[in-house]
C-alpha cells in the first residue's frame, strides 16, 4: 500500500503541480494572500483575546516575559496545518470527479497532490512563526523536536482526511458535519488559551480537552517552540507513531471504499 | 501472456437505480440499508475474448450496456460478477479532455493529461512536440484551454490519449471529432495503432465506420449479447433486427419502404419493382462485397400492363450521405423494348472501383419519355464493401491509377 504511494509519486506530483500552478492563478496578490491570511487571523485574535479577554500566556522559554501573538501563533500553524488538510482532501473527491468518473488511477492521488500544495502553505506560516521568535530572542535545541510533531500532525491529519473524504463521496452530509465538528474541536484545542488556565477551574471541561488528540499535537508544538521545553521523548515518538498509525489506516480504508469510486461520483 | 488482449468470463453489472440512492444520512438512516427494490442488470453474462492486435467494435442500441461494458474493461467500473483480465496496458477515451484544467495552458495540460493516463514524465516529455503537432494547435498550445474552441479541446485531448502508447486503446464514440482532415489523421493514426499490433476497442453508432475498421463486432441488447463475430455479418444481422422492429413499431415506413403494400409507394405503379438484391456471380445474395470484385444488383418488376421501353435508375448512396453513382438503362443506351408481365434487371458492377463503407440502393423507374415516375423505392437494398487492406478514410472510389517513377 505504501510502496504504491511510492510508485505513483509522479501522478501525486503532476496533482500537486497543478494546484500550485491554479491556486491563485486569477488573483493578483497570488501567494502573498496565504500569509495575508493567518497574519489577519493571528491580529484580530491576538487583540481579541489579549486585550479583551486578557488572557495571560505562559512565560516565554528564554525567561523573558511572554507573548500572547506568539503563543496564538505556534498553536494557530499547528491547527491550521490540521484543519487545511482535512478540508481540502475532504472535498478533493468531489472537485475531481468528472476525472474520476473517465479514467482509471489511483483516487488518493489528487488528495496528496492537493495537500502537498497545502504544506506549502504551512511552511510558510511556520517561516513567519519562527521570523517572530527569532525576533523575541527565544530560541532553543527544542524547536528540532517541532519537525516529528508537525510530521505526526500531517500524517494524523491527512489519515483523517482520507476516510472522512471517502465517507463524503457516500454521503453529501458529512462535509457539513465536520464543519460543525471542526468549529466546537477548535476551541477544546488549547490555541487560544493555555490549558492550565482551564485546569482548576472546570476539572470535567480540562479533562475533555486533553482526551483531544489535536491538543497533545498543539501542546507539544507550544512546549518545543514557546516553552522551549522538552517533552518527554516517549511522547513526541508516539505523535509520530500515531500520526503515522491513522494515516496508515485512512489509507487501508480509502483504498477499500474507493473501489467503486467511479460509480459514487 | 495469453493470446488475447482482454478476457471477459460472464460479466454482469448491476446498478442502483439513481431515485434510490441514499447518498445523505438521514435516508440511510430512515431508509435503512436492505431497501434495494429496483436494481437492475447493465450488462448481463458477457463473455469476450479479444484477440491481441485485434480491432474490436461495439454495437447496440442506447443503453444496451456498451460503454458500462467499456468501462468495466478500462477499470473505471467493477464487474459486479464475472471476470475481466486485461494484457497490457489500457488507456481509455471515454471522453477527450477530461480532467483538463480550465487554467492551465495546453502544454501543462499534456503533462497533467499524461501523467494521468500513467506515461512515464520522461516519455510524456519525449512525445509532446509529437501532440502538439499531431493536434495542430500550433502557438494555441501556450494558452489555457478555457480559451479554446471546443474542436481544438476535443482534439488536444485525442493527440494526448492515442499517444500514451497504451497496449489497449478503448475509443468510445470519440471518432466524431474535428473537421474532416483531422477525422482522417484519426483513423489513421487508428490505423498505425493497429499495424503496430495494438488492441483497439471501439464503441460506435457509426456502423459504416466500424465495418471498415472492426475485424470483430458484438452486438449488446439490454445488457447481453446478442451475436459476436466477423464485423460484417454481426452487423447484418443487428440491421436485420432494427429493421424488423422499425417495421413493427411504425407499418407506414415499412409500406414505403417494403414490397407488399404497393398503394403507399411513389409513382403510378405501372410499372412494380417487387425485388430487389445484391447477389454475386453465382447469382446467390450477398451482404457485402470486397473491393474490386463484381457485384450486380438484380431487381425484379412486374409490368401489368404493356408499356414502352421505362428507364430503370439505380442510385447508390454512401452512409455519409454522398451519392456515389446512379446509372441508368437509357443513358447506357440500353432500350428494354415493349414489355409486359415479370421481367428482371441486373446491373452489374464489374470489378467494382467502390471502398470500404455501407451503401444503400435507391431504385427508381420512369416512363420511356423519362418524366413520369412509375416507382421509387428508397433503401431497397443495402450492403457493405470490404477491404483487405482496410482502406478507410481514402475516398470512396479506388480510380484506375498508374503511378510512375523515374
Amino acid at each position: 500500500m505504501l510502496t504504491d504511494l511510492y510508485s505513483q509519486r509522479a501522478l501525486i506530483w503532476a496533482f500537486a503541480n497543478r494546484d500550485f500552478a491554479t491556486r491563485y492563478r486569477s488573483s493578483i496578490l497570488g501567494w502573498a494572500w496565504s500569509l495575508i491570511q493567518p497574519l489577519a487571523t493571528l491580529i484580530v485574535f491576538a487583540a481579541v483575546f489579549s486585550v479583551v479577554f486578557r488572557i495571560q500566556a505562559p512565560p516565554l522559554g528564554n525567561g523573558e516575559g511572554s507573548s500572547y501573538a506568539a503563543f496564538l501563533f505556534t498553536g494557530l500553524v499547528t491547527w491550521n496545518l490540521f484543519a487545511g488538510l482535512l478540508n481540502l482532501s475532504m472535498t478533493q473527491l468531489k472537485s475531481n470527479g468528472e476525472l474520476l468518473k473517465k479514467v482509471q488511477f489511483p483516487a488518493w492521488a489528487p488528495i496528496l497532490g492537493a495537500s502537498i500544495v497545502q504544506l506549502v502553505q504551512v511552511l510558510l506560516e511556520l517561516l513567519v512563526l519562527v521570523l517572530m521568535l527569532l525576533f523575541l530572542r527565544n530560541v532553543g535545541w527544542t524547536w528540532i523536536l517541532a519537525i516529528p510533531i508537525l510530521l505526526g500532525t500531517m500524517l494524523f491529519a491527512q489519515g483523517v482526511g482520507l476516510m472522512l473524504s471517502i465517507l463524503n463521496a457516500r454521503f453529501g452530509d458529512v462535509m457539513y458535519i465536520v464543519a460543525v465538528v471542526l468549529g466546537a474541536l477548535y476551541f477544546l484545542t488549547p490555541v487560544l488559551y493555555p490549558v492550565s488556565m482551564i485546569e482548576g477551574q472546570n476539572e470535567l471541561l480540562a479533562w475533555v480537552i486533553r482526551l483531544n488528540p489535536m491538543t497533545w499535537y498543539v501542546e507539544g508544538m507550544h512546549e518545543s517552540m514557546y516553552s522551549l521545553v522538552a517533552p518527554p521523548l516517549w511522547a513526541v515518538a508516539s505523535l509520530l507513531v500515531g500520526g503515522f498509525a491513522v494515516f496508515w489506516i485512512g489509507l487501508a480504508v480509502f483504498d477499500r471504499g474507493s473501489e467503486d469510486i467511479g460509480e459514487l461520483l | 501472456m495469453s493470446e488475447f488482449a482482454v478476457d471477459v468470463q460472464g460479466v454482469g453489472k448491476r446498478f442502483r437505480r439513481h431515485t434510490d440512492r441514499r447518498n445523505s444520512l438521514k435516508e440511510r438512516i430512515v431508509r435503512g440499508r436492505a431497501r434495494n427494490p429496483e436494481d437492475f442488470w447493465a450488462v448481463r453474462d458477457v463473455t469476450l475474448q479479444i484477440p491481441k492486435g485485434s480491432v474490436y467494435g461495439l454495437i447496440g442500441h442506447n443503453g444496451s450496456g456498451k460503454s458500462t461494458l467499456l468501462k468495466m474493461i478500462g477499470g473505471i467500473y467493477r464487474a459486479t460478477e464475472g471476470t475481466i483480465a486485461t494484457d497490457g496496458r489500457v488507456a481509455a477515451l471515454i471522453e477527450l479532455g477530461a480532467g483538463f484544467h480550465p487554467d492551465m495552458t495546453g502544454r501543462e495540460n499534456i503533462a497533467l493529461n499524461g501523467s494521468i493516463l500513467g506515461l512515464p514524465r520522461k516519455e510524456i516529455l519525449a512525445v509532446t512536440d509529437e501532440i502538439i503537432d499531431f493536434s495542430g494547435l500550433g502557438d494555441f498550445i501556450n494558452d489555457p484551454v478555457k480559451h479554446y474552441s471546443s474542436g481544438m479541446y476535443v482534439r488536444l485531448g485525442f493527440s494526448v490519449a492515442v499517444h500514451m502508447k497504451p497496449d489497449v486503446l478503448l475509443v468510445d464514440e470519440v471518432l466524431a471529432v474535428g473537421d474532416e482532415e483531422f477525422q482522417r489523421k484519426c483513423f489513421d493514426h487508428l490505423y498505425s495503432l493497429r499495424r503496430a499490433g495494438k488492441t483497439i476497442i471501439v464503441v460506435s453508432h457509426g456502423l459504416g465506420q466500424l465495418e471498415g475498421l472492426c475485424d470483430e463486432i458484438a452486438w449488446l441488447e439490454r445488457g447481453e449479447m446478442q451475436e459476436h463475430g466477423p464485423a460484417v455479418e454481426t452487423i447484418a444481422a443487428y440491421l436485420r433486427k432494427v429493421n424488423a422492429d422499425e417495421a413493427a413499431r411504425n407499418p407506414m415506413v415499412s409500406a414505403v419502404r417494403g414490397i407488399d403494400d404497393d398503394g403507399a409507394r411513389a409513382g403510378d405503379q405501372s410499372v412494380q419493382v417487387t425485388r430487389a438484391d445484391v447477389v454475386d456471380g453465382n447469382g446467390t445474395p450477398i451482404t457485402h462485397a470486397e473491393t474490386g470484385t463484381t457485384f450486380t444488383i438484380s431487381l425484379g418488376i412486374t409490368v401489368p400492363e404493356a408499356i414502352l421501353g421505362p428507364n430503370v435508375r439505380v442510385a447508390l448512396q454512401h452512409d455519409s450521405g454522398t451519392l456515389v453513382s446512379m446509372p441508368n438503362n437509357h443513358r447506357w443506351g440500353i432500350d428494354f423494348g415493349t414489355i409486359q408481365g415479370e421481367h428482371t434487371v441486373r446491373f452489374a458492377f464489374v470489378d467494382n472501383p467502390l471502398l470500404p463503407g455501407r451503401y444503400r440502393v435507391h431504385v427508381d423507374v420512369f416512363d420511356y419519355t423519362g418524366s413520369r415516375l412509375l416507382d421509387s423505392w428508397n433503401d431497397a437494398v443495402e450492403f457493405a464493401i470490404r477491404s483487405p487492406r482496410g482502406e478507410i478514410g481514402q475516398g470512396l472510389v479506388e480510380l484506375p491509377v498508374e503511378i510512375t517513377f523515374e
